[in-house]
């Protein structure tokens, strides 16, 4: 296992050219031996090339890569001692589960008894053992990506695991069994996980960290945590949480207030020295209260409707004329059509030109 | 250490493009010697070990009784043979590919893949094996030594290439594309010609090549299967080769015979490069 | 207008495609197909469109036989998984299809293709190469060519899943939209799908599918809130409903040695024996006085932290309002909610749910 940095790592399509297209802007970054992460954005923002860059699959046109301190940016993919899941399973499928996942050791020559040791001991890991004699082409969608992992893990000298959208074959109710096996995979071997996904859910179930990237830059990296509750941009606060963060136009008000749509909303910010040329309010639906009376920060809204999610409700309001989402308990009462919504100081974020204030 | 590996690399390169290309370079310049040049050893560099003419190549459309070689007839008819042989193929074969690709056939223990297989299993066996049952046959229907008779051999011959990369080429395109055209009002061979069709064009121009290279080239059958009428180009050119050798029209004739291959290369290359082929289809 | 689905059976191989289908939909309505993947969704709109003939069974629309009219003739549109559409040709080309099909005359033509294109937000692409679009554009060129038609029956087999999540998101709301708009108002709409959340939110009724059978059909509520088995409960939720089995005796609820539940009210009249009990993961909560679970894995999603817990057989997940980090083994003390207890049978079938709807 190895601690990967990546300094000032570029990628451009026409590096010889004075002005440069940037698939991945220049960047630094340190993956901590043993961490797990995941890089999250949507399509064609540069996860894909990053991670193909670690691999070794794409030269980056500038930086260096490192592993433990080891210039390794010009080695190629197979020396470079990592594995790789893709997002569809690859197995041999006229092997049985074991042939499978000996055939990285096979290939390298091992004795037979350490073979078998370290077979066993993957195995056991993501629970295949019952599965070991049978034939890899008669699994399941999940045994299948479970064994591409595993013939990445049986190598004892891998750097780190990369995963490019493991789940994406995957059934929902399965999902969750593979992420607990990856879990317990990075808690067994401190390997250093990285995993490539376009879905939040996965990305903030998965990560201690989450990359949040854009159009080729990174926006935000930060604990699940930190990224719900104080998205750095305003991309993030929508990329990050379903519903999308609501946002309003507003105007400074005072120290700590904003006025918008006719509303003053006290902050946790202080916004005295501001000098943008728009402001933003930030708010999750999940910390709208729903109240009946007027107080410190509420607005007066009226709910236009109620969409039922299950275990949640999520109300669209509208107050003069911004439309709110807000989502509550399944069995909280959704009052009349006019109601007031509580908007807690703290759970305020203020964004100057697309960027959180931080004080 | 990468150096070395990239200087073999490069060396295994040239020595094999030599090897290529070195017996066609021969050939162009055989065709401009006279008979000096061929008979007093190996002469090399034009204007240097020899002086070059244009003979060898006036005489290929001059006539026998002019002291020429005359292979004009010949050409016309290879083209006209390989040309409809290879048309017809591909139209035959790419409905039976279509067919085998998208719907389930059964008989006994026949399924697709047997039928499949049934087509190409023409390409396995031994030309000699087919020669003498298509000699009778051609025989009984006084088609030998004919143009037209050339042209069933040839559609045999070659609409196993057509059926075998066209069912490969349809088993790419997504069922649905097909499906969708049904769902939008077109009966089946509509959703054939307009939507199939025109997205497997790639695929037929593989075909079409792989069908008149094949076609083009045969020298067997239809050295088997003609006497006096009907000559095609391979069997004229090695006509040439009687107990006076001349050399330079042998070698002009060659080149002529290479030509349209060439030609039809270079374009489909240039095609298929700008991306048609993958870019299609998804 | 309806369309009555009898007895429909499909049986290709040795496993059901189609098992005794039956089902009554009618004009202007959303219906959503839930299963998970094979349950037999794609083959039932399918056998809807016509492009597969069902061993079994009868279709009729208004009382017209709808099963024996060939595909080419019968008004369906049909929008996949896959991104579908005529490469060769242009997107306008592409909408404008199935019209030139029935030969209509071209400004009539050009009038509903532009509409249509509008609709789905891609007016100005008309003259674009379909290969030149993103996978969420492609997509919506496919809804407009299904759009166009005004066909009676439209099939959506799970349009957004090869989708970014975000994007996803976005178009399930503008699908909505489209659908529920003067547009559709004539169509029956099918919507197949193996996720809960998205079937809950484009609202309408659920036919939850499972090895080619429909388990229960009704309002996304009922299915919600009575599911008639344990399958359905399983399929209907995300997380899937946990399940676990007990006995009740003397009043109370044995679930092991340790673990003893007060009935609730609405379960008050199960007579003694086994039980399966259903409770979703929101019903699962932290509490000092609690039973003692140890932790399996903890998951943490924006605001809030599915915890995967286990107590000897029972292995559940529960769910936390609150961000909070436990350690793999941990013990943490739970609490159930026997409000929202769900009494299944031992043939799996719903005996009591909290929502009361059965006896």
């Amino acid at each position: 296992m190895a601690k990967i940095e990546l300094q000032n790592i570029a990628h451009s399509y026409n590096p010889q050219s004075a002005e440069q297209i940037y698939a991945l802007n220049p960047f630094n970054m340190t993956w901590e031996d043993g961490g797990r992460y995941a890089i999250l954005g949507p399509s064609g923002c540069g996860k894909t090339t990053m991670l193909n860059i670690m691999s070794g699959i794409v030269q980056p046109s500038e930086g260096n890569l490192l592993f433990d301190g080891v210039d390794v940016t010009k080695l190629s993919t197979s020396e470079r001692n990592i594995a790789q899941v893709f997002q569809f399973p690859v197995i041999y499928g006229t092997m049985s589960v074991e042939q499978n996942l000996a055939f990285p050791l096979v290939c390298r020559n091992y004795e037979k008894p350490a073979i078998d040791a370290k077979v066993n001991e993957v195995a056991e890991a993501l629970g295949l053992q019952e599965l070991l004699t049978k034939s890899a082409s008669r699994l399941t969608a999940d045994q299948k990506q479970l064994i591409s992992l595993g013939r990445g893990l049986v190598r004892d000298d891998v750097a780190a695991v990369l995963m490019d959208e493991p789940l994406t074959v995957i059934d929902p109710d399965l999902k969750f069994r593979l992420r607990r096996q990856l879990k317990e995979i990075n808690q067994k071997y401190r390997s250093t996980l990285i995993y490539v996904t376009h879905d939040q859910n996965e990305a903030m179930t998965f990560a201690e960290n989450v990359i949040v990237m854009d159009a080729g830059r990174i926006v935000q990296v930060g604990t699940p945590k930190e990224l719900f509750e104080r998205p750095k941009t305003t991309f993030v606060g929508y990329f990050i949480g379903a519903p999308a963060m609501n946002f309003f136009r507003c105007e400074r008000d005072g120290d700590y207030s904003l006025r918008f749509g006719g509303n003053t909303i006290t902050t946790q910010t202080r916004l005295t020295e501001l000098s943008a040329s728009q402001l933003k309010l930030g708010i999750r639906s999940e910390y709208i209260k729903i109240v009946d009376t007027i107080g410190q920060n509420t607005i007066p809204a009226r709910v236009k409707r109620v969409e039922d999610l299950g275990n949640h409700k999520l109300v669209s309001a509208v107050s003069n004329d911004l439309d709110i989402k807000v989502k509550v308990h399944r069995d909280t009462a959704i009052p009349a059509e006019q109601v007031h919504l509580d908007l807690p100081a703290e759970n305020c974020c203020v964004y100057a030109d697309e960027i959180l204030v931080q004080n | 250490m990468r150096v070395l590996y990239t200087s073999l690399k490069y060396l295994a390169v040239v020595l094999w493009s030599t090897f290529v290309i070195a017996p066609f370079l021969w050939a162009v310049s055989t065709s401009f010697k006279d008979f000096q040049s061929v008979t007093n050893g190996a002469t090399y560099i034009p204007w240097v070990d020899f002086e070059p003419n244009l003979e060898g190549w006036r005489a290929l459309w001059k006539s026998p009784a002019q002291g020429g070689v005359d292979i004009v007839e010949p050409f016309f008819n290879s083209v006209f043979v390989t040309a409809s042989g290879s048309l017809i193929s591909i139209v035959l074969g790419t409905l039976a590919a279509y067919a085998l690709s998208r719907f389930t056939f059964k008989a006994g223990f026949i399924r697709n893949g047997d039928i499949t297989f049934f087509f190409i299993s023409q390409r396995i066996m031994p030309p000699v094996v087919l020669a003498i049952p298509f000699f009778i046959m051609l025989g009984k229907f006084s088609l030998l030594d004919t143009l037209a008779g050339l042209i069933i051999v040839y559609i045999v011959l070659l609409m196993p290439i057509a059926v075998w990369i066209m069912v490969d080429f349809f088993n790419k395109v997504p069922v649905e594309i097909d499906e969708t055209a049904l769902i939008d009002g077109c009966n089946p061979l509509q959703a054939f010609y307009k939507v199939v069709l025109p997205n497997s064009i790639p695929g037929i121009i593989v075909a079409g090549m792989f069908c008149m290279i094949f076609g083009w080239t045969d020298f067997f059958f239809s050295f088997i299967l003609t006497f006096t009428e009907v000559q095609l180009l391979p069997v004229a050119i090695v006509a040439l080769n009687s107990s006076i050798t001349p050399w330079w029209s042998l070698s002009a004739a060659a080149l002529v015979s290479v030509a349209p291959l060439v030609l039809v290369a270079f374009i489909v290359e240039r095609y298929l490069s700008k991306g048609n082929l993958s870019g299609a289809l998804k | 207008m309806s369309l009555i689905a009898s007895n429909l059976s499909f049986k290709p191989g040795n496993e059901w495609h189609l098992d005794n289908v039956c089902f009554e939909m009618s004009k202007g309505q959303i219906y959503t197909i839930l299963g998970r993947t094979l349950a037999g969704k794609t083959t039932l709109l399918k056998t809807l469109a016509g492009l597969i003939s069902p061993d079994q069974g009868t279709l009729t629309l208004d009382d017209r036989d709808f099963g024996s009219i060939p595909v080419w003739k019968r008004e369906v549109a049909m929008v996949y998984q896959q991104f579908i559409n005529y490469p060769h040709l242009s997107v306008y080309e592409n909408v404008a299809f199935p019209l030139k099909q029935r030969r209509m005359q071209s400004d009539q033509i050009k009038a509903r293709v532009m509409k249509a294109l509008q609709q789905v937000g891609l007016d100005g692409f008309e003259n674009r190469k379909i290969q030149a679009l993103s996978g969420g554009q492609q997509q919506r060129v496919a809804l407009a060519r299904s759009l166009v038609k005004e066909a009676s029956v439209i099939l959506l087999d799970e349009p957004l899943v090869n989708l970014d999540y975000k994007l996803r998101e976005q178009l399930r709301e503008e699908f909505r939209n489209i659908f529920s708009s003067e547009a559709s108002k004539d169509s029956i709409l099918i919507y197949s799908s193996t996720d809960p959340v998205e079937a809950m939110q484009l609202g309408g009724q659920i036919l939850v599918m499972d090895e080619g059978r429909i388990l229960q059909q009704g309002t996304s509520k009922e299915v919600y809130e009575n599911p008639n088995c344990t399958k359905v409960a399983q399929i209907t939720n995300d997380p899937a409903m946990n399940l676990f089995e007990g006995r009740v005796e003397a009043g109370r609820i044995i679930l092991s040695s340790e673990i003893e539940l007060e009935l609730p009210q609405h379960c008050k009249r199960l007579a003694t024996g086994s039980y399966i009990f259903g409770m979703r993961a929101a019903g699962i909560t932290l509490n000092q006085t609690g039973f003692p679970f140890s932790v399996e894995l903890s998951e943490i999603s924006g605001s809030e932290t599915f915890l995967h817990i286990r107590h000897e057989m029972i292995g559940v997940v529960g769910l936390l309002d609150s961000v909070q980090n436990f350690n793999t083994g941990e013990v943490v003390r739970v609490q159930f909610d026997t409000m929202q207890l769900y009494v299944f049978d031992q043939n799996e079938q719903l005996v009591s749910s909290p929502y009361c709807g059965l006896e």
